[in-house]
């Protein structure tokens, strides 16, 4: 981590402050970045390994197939909430600058939640600003299957199923009702 | 064309205008007497004695222009009267065989009568036609003598006699021809293989004199140099044939005489036919008999000589016989046959052969060729399976295809001989192997450039990649050179250690290999050196660089990547040096260096360094004993229990090297265990900071048990060991507290002691509870008898015991622990991704796993690895594309 630190800082400043200089240093800015890219993906794969090993029950993500920067996610349902024995996919994207912004997660598979929008969007704080670069992929799945049975009623994007919340029973007739597996 | 005729029309006219009455009554009259003469020269048996009248009535008939019409209807009475009686009477001595075949007479009186039927119709015909020609001369005469009288010229009195003569004949064979029984093709050419086979028997009797002859007494000048043709001496030749002309001259004329009659009547085209069908057919069979299943004589030159000796033979004597008949008699017909073409060439003249003889021995070469070359593609399978032994019958297949150029048939039929006979079921991996490195060898013979091996090869490949004990079996039969070379350079034919000697020297190949991968700069090097020349190509360019990468290149080709091969190379001498009681690695280290030159030093690194253990093993050893032994408290210790530092030997190996090793749980004895500490203690010592850690359930102990007045010398595992001693203090245990004292889990000491029971040592009776056991020492005088051989049976019986759990990890245990990190990865890769093919699984997991160590599979590897999990119902194959299974 210390070495990523680094050489995202380095990295930029350099860049701002190059154009007076020769055309010479102007080749490293592409350089570094490849350098720090590099870095990322080795990061991203050791995420991926310990995602692997881990073997979390219902959770799981693996990188698209050649783009190490856009990660497919599936989430089970857990038992005894409303969405057992359904599966979510979720897409993945991660900025060049993670793990100190956190990726882009939305639902692919329409989700009848409180905290999720008709185009699969996420209201979860961790994804946006309680996020620290402590978390990883598996910690953000973690999250968003417990957010699936525990949603936030109070700020809600989907107020229908925020209503609906209350009578659980119907709810999960809606839940059976909106899903579509993903093909497979 | 039309002026003219109606111009002779008009002058025949005339000369009717001037007809007198005497004319006409002249005409008839003669017509009347032509009549009659006629009738009487060929009606019944024939009269000669009015050929007289004859021709005067004919030349009166020519007188007033009417031969044409004498010549007509004589040929009408000729035909009437006799040739249709001819060749119904000619015919009628074939009807006994109208139900005949070639392959139903074998009978013998068939045969004689086949013969005799055939000259008595023939010399019954050529009687018939001999009257016919004389009569035909009367009209000849009768023609020509008023001609004379007209036109007086020379050759227009031949032509007559020749028109007559070609419409004679003519009407001849197309009398026979329209009326030939089917069967008549048949039967010549049976006549033929049967006369044939006649002189076969007379020229092989002839060579066997000629090859006695030497040891007769009465051997005179001439008949010593007929033995000196064997020499090859050009001049010999001559008499040599002639003497064999002298001998056959009568068979060969009988038959001469017989082709000549058919000729005659128009037979030429059906005779040729016959003989040739016949010759043919002789030689087929000449090949079979001398082919056969013998692969170890070469046949071709036999074959060769045979032709020389039988059919080309006959063909020339039957060219001398017709030469001088045929001149005239042929009626020089379109057919161009061999037979045909300058007849007149000279007789015993070998230097001059005619053409028509050189086309003959030409075909029949051809023939030769292309029939052996079948005989022997057919049996190609069973001629590699007799390699080294089967060469002679190898080369004179090339000579073979290099001749009829028939290579791709080779191909196919080798191909599914292989199929059905090798790759199946019930063969064992190394045979396979072997065929292999024997069919790689054949073909190399038959076929430098390696085109044709690569077609045949890959089927085997194919398969054996599919064969789980592949690489194991290569790897033995790479290695396994050393009881071979010990038994004497006999018994290397098919192992591959012959193969790495062979290219021993080629150090500049291999120095490629150490910084390259070696499969893509060879596959490189293959290319560069690729030809577009598949079987006419030079074998001598070009060859030279494949075939140093040949063998080892095509057998490391059926694995795919040298790794494995030394990987599974390493895990085999693990094993063995495991298992070597003494020091002694020469061999193992010849090979080595042997694979070192194949495969790249640093591939074989690791392997090198196990061999460096051993030796460094030898010296430390031999160090530390040195320094054991010095202090004399030791002594009498270990004198009282009957074991002293002396008798151990360590292999000190430095693990990170090896292939993961076996451990299993063991106490030792108590003495024993004190002394391997001492010793690990000296070693450390010695070899300060290192330290000894003891698998002490690998090695061997070679013990001695004594009973009452007798001693038995076992070499067995430690764990046996143990086991037995513990019967030094207690000659009865339950199987619970042996394990529980030996420190190994109940089922594996069951395993185990079953070694002792079945040397009649300790004997099992069921104790009180059902699955604890109690094995009791058995007295040593039980059963001596089959204690006495046990000493030398006993290596065997370890061997066998030992099947199964080796020292070492086997490399598809090593395989299968690196695999379930991958497992894991595929099974996130399919729930993210549904289903995946093979390729993108591949190329995912190359992609993104970069676990230690690093995804390197092959391509089959993955796909055998999947379909393990796909019978473990984990996964499903679907339509090529991996699943989940729910």
């Amino acid at each position: 981590m210390p070495t990523t630190t680094q050489g995202y800082e380095g990295n930029t400043p350099a860049a701002a402050i190059t154009p007076p200089i020769a055309s010479s240093k102007q080749q490293l800015p592409p350089a570094k970045s490849v350098d720090t890219q590099a870095v990322l993906k080795r990061w991203l794969q050791s995420e991926l390994m310990s995602l692997m090993m881990g073997g979390d029950p219902g959770i799981s993500a693996f990188p698209e197939e050649d783009n190490i920067f856009c990660w497919k996610g599936t989430i089970h349902g857990s038992k005894d909430t409303v969405f057992e024995g359904t599966d979510y996919k979720l897409s993945l994207s991660f900025p060049t600058d993670y793990p100190f912004k956190p990726p882009k997660v939305k639902f692919d598979t329409a989700c009848f939640h409180p905290n999720v929008d008709v185009y699969g969007n996420i209201c979860l704080d961790i994804l946006q600003d309680k996020w620290s670069s402590a978390y990883d992929v598996r910690t953000i799945l973690l999250s968003i299957q417990s957010l699936l049975g525990e949603p936030n009623i109070s700020s809600p994007l989907n107020t229908q199923a925020a209503a609906l919340w209350i009578n659980q029973a119907e709810y999960r007739k809606m839940v059976v009702k909106l899903y579509k597996p993903a093909s497979a | 064309m039309g002026v003219e005729t109606t111009l002779s029309s008009a002058f025949n006219l005339g000369v009717l205008d001037s007809m007198t009455n005497d004319s006409i009554e002249e005409i008839l009259e003669s017509w009347n007497g032509l009549s009659t003469a006629t009738e009487a020269l060929l009606k019944g048996k024939g009269d000669l004695s009015v050929g007289s009248d004859f021709i005067s009535c004919v030349q009166v008939l020519c007188k007033h222009r009417l031969r044409e019409l004498a010549q007509d209807h004589f040929f009408q009475v000729l035909e009437v009267f006799r040739l249709f009686k001819a060749a119904s009477t000619f015919w009628r001595h074939f009807v006994v065989y109208t139900e005949f075949e070639l392959s139903k007479m074998d009978e013998f009186d068939v045969q004689e009568g086949i013969q005799q039927v055939l000259c008595k119709a023939l010399e019954d015909l050529s009687l018939e036609k001999e009257y016919q020609e004389k009569c035909l001369l009367m009209l000849v005469h009768a023609l020509q003598s008023h001609q004379e009288g007209t036109l007086d010229e020379q050759h227009g009195s031949n032509a007559v006699r020749s028109r007559v003569f070609s419409k004679y004949h003519l009407m001849i064979s197309s009398v026979l021809m329209t009326s030939l029984p089917r069967h008549f093709p048949v039967i010549l050419r049976f006549y033929f293989k049967q006369r044939l086979e006649e002189l076969s028997v007379m020229m092989a009797r002839d060579n066997k004199d000629l090859d006695e002859s030497p040891n007769k007494d009465n051997m005179d000048l001439d008949e010593r140099t007929k033995v000196s043709y064997r020499d090859g001496g050009m001049d010999i030749d001559e008499m040599y044939l002639d003497k064999k002309l002298s001998e056959n001259n009568k068979l060969v004329k009988n038959i001469g005489k017989v082709v000549r009659d058919l000729r005659s009547f128009g037979f030429t085209s059906m005779t040729e036919d016959a003989y040739a069908s016949a010759i043919f057919y002789l030689l087929k069979m000449k090949v079979h008999n001398l082919a056969g299943d013998d692969y170890r004589n070469s046949v071709l030159e036999p074959i060769k000589e045979w032709i020389q000796a039988v059919p080309l033979q006959f063909l020339y004597a039957l060219l001398a016989y017709l030469g001088d008949s045929v001149s005239y008699d042929s009626p020089s017909s379109g057919l161009k046959s061999p037979l045909a073409s300058h007849p007149s060439s000279c007789y015993p003249g070998v230097d001059t052969p005619s053409e028509g003889l050189v086309r003959w021995q030409l075909r029949l070469e051809y023939y030769a060729y292309e029939t052996l070359q079948d005989l022997r593609i057919a049996k190609l399978f069973e001629i590699i399976v007799d390699y080294p032994d089967s060469c002679p019958a190898i080369e004179d297949l090339k000579q073979c295809l290099e001749y009829t150029g028939q290579h791709s048939k080779l191909v196919d039929s080798f191909i599914s001989a292989l199929r059905y006979r090798l790759l199946t079921a019930g063969a064992s991996t190394n045979d396979i192997l072997h065929q292999y490195v024997s069919t790689i060898k054949a073909l190399r013979i038959i076929d430098p450039t390696g085109v044709f091996l690569e077609a045949v090869g890959e089927p085997i490949r194919d398969y054996l990649r599919g064969r789980k004990d592949t690489i194991k079996c290569i790897v033995t039969v790479l290695t396994d050179g050393q009881g071979g070379n010990a038994n004497g350079p006999g018994n290397t034919g098919d192992s591959l250690l012959e193969e790495l000697n062979r290219d021993e020297g080629n150090q500049e190949l291999s120095g490629y290999d150490e910084e390259f991968n070696s499969d893509d700069k060879q596959s490189w090097t293959n290319a560069e050196c690729w030809e577009p020349d598949p079987a006419e190509a030079d074998p001598s360019k070009g060859s030279r660089n494949r075939r140093k990468i040949d063998i080892l290149g095509m057998i490391v080709g059926i694995i795919g990547s040298k790794d494995q091969l030394v990987n599974e190379y390493r895990v085999m001498l693990a094993e063995k040096l495991l298992n070597k009681s003494d020091y002694d690695i020469d061999a193992e280290i010849r090979t080595l260096e042997l694979l070192k030159i194949h495969f790249g030093e640093s591939s074989m690194q690791k392997c090198e360094i196990m061999l460096n253990d051993l030796i460094d093993s030898k010296r430390t050893n031999s160090n530390i004993k040195a320094t054991m032994t010095r202090p004399p408290h030791a002594v009498p210790e270990h004198e009282e229990a009957g074991v002293s530092a002396d008798v151990v030997n360590a292999t000190i190996i430095s693990s990170n090297f090896w292939p993961p090793i076996q451990d299993e749980p063991l106490n030792v004895p108590e003495v024993v265990d004190q002394l391997l500490a001492d010793y690990a203690e000296r070693f450390h010592v010695i070899k300060t900071p290192r330290k000894l850690l003891w698998k002490k359930n690998l090695g061997a102990v070679k013990l001695e048990l004594q009973f009452e007045g007798r001693a038995v010398q076992f070499t067995v595992a430690p764990v046996h060991a143990t086991i037995i001693m513990k019967f030094q203090d207690q000659t009865s245990w339950t199987s619970q507290n042996l394990a529980a004292a030996i420190g190994v889990p109940v089922d594996t000491l069951n395993r185990r002691i079953n070694f002792w029971i079945t040397k009649g040592i300790i004997s099992e009776s069921l104790g009180s509870e059902p699955d604890n056991h109690i094995f009791t020492l058995v007295d040593g005088m039980v059963d001596s008898g089959s204690n006495a051989t046990s000493t030398a049976v006993c290596e065997d019986l370890i061997a066998a015991d030992e099947e199964g759990e080796r020292s070492v990890a086997s490399v598809e245990e090593q395989l299968r622990k690196e695999m379930t990190v991958y497992e894991k990865f595929i099974m996130g890769m399919l729930t993210n991704f549904g289903s995946m093919s093979l390729d993108r699984i591949h190329n995912t997991l190359k992609m993104f796993c970069v676990a230690d160590p690093p995804y390197d599979k092959s391509l089959q590897q993955l796909q055998s690895f999947l379909s393990g999990l796909t019978s473990e119902e984990k996964l499903e194959l679907r339509d090529g594309m991996y699943i989940l299974k729910k």
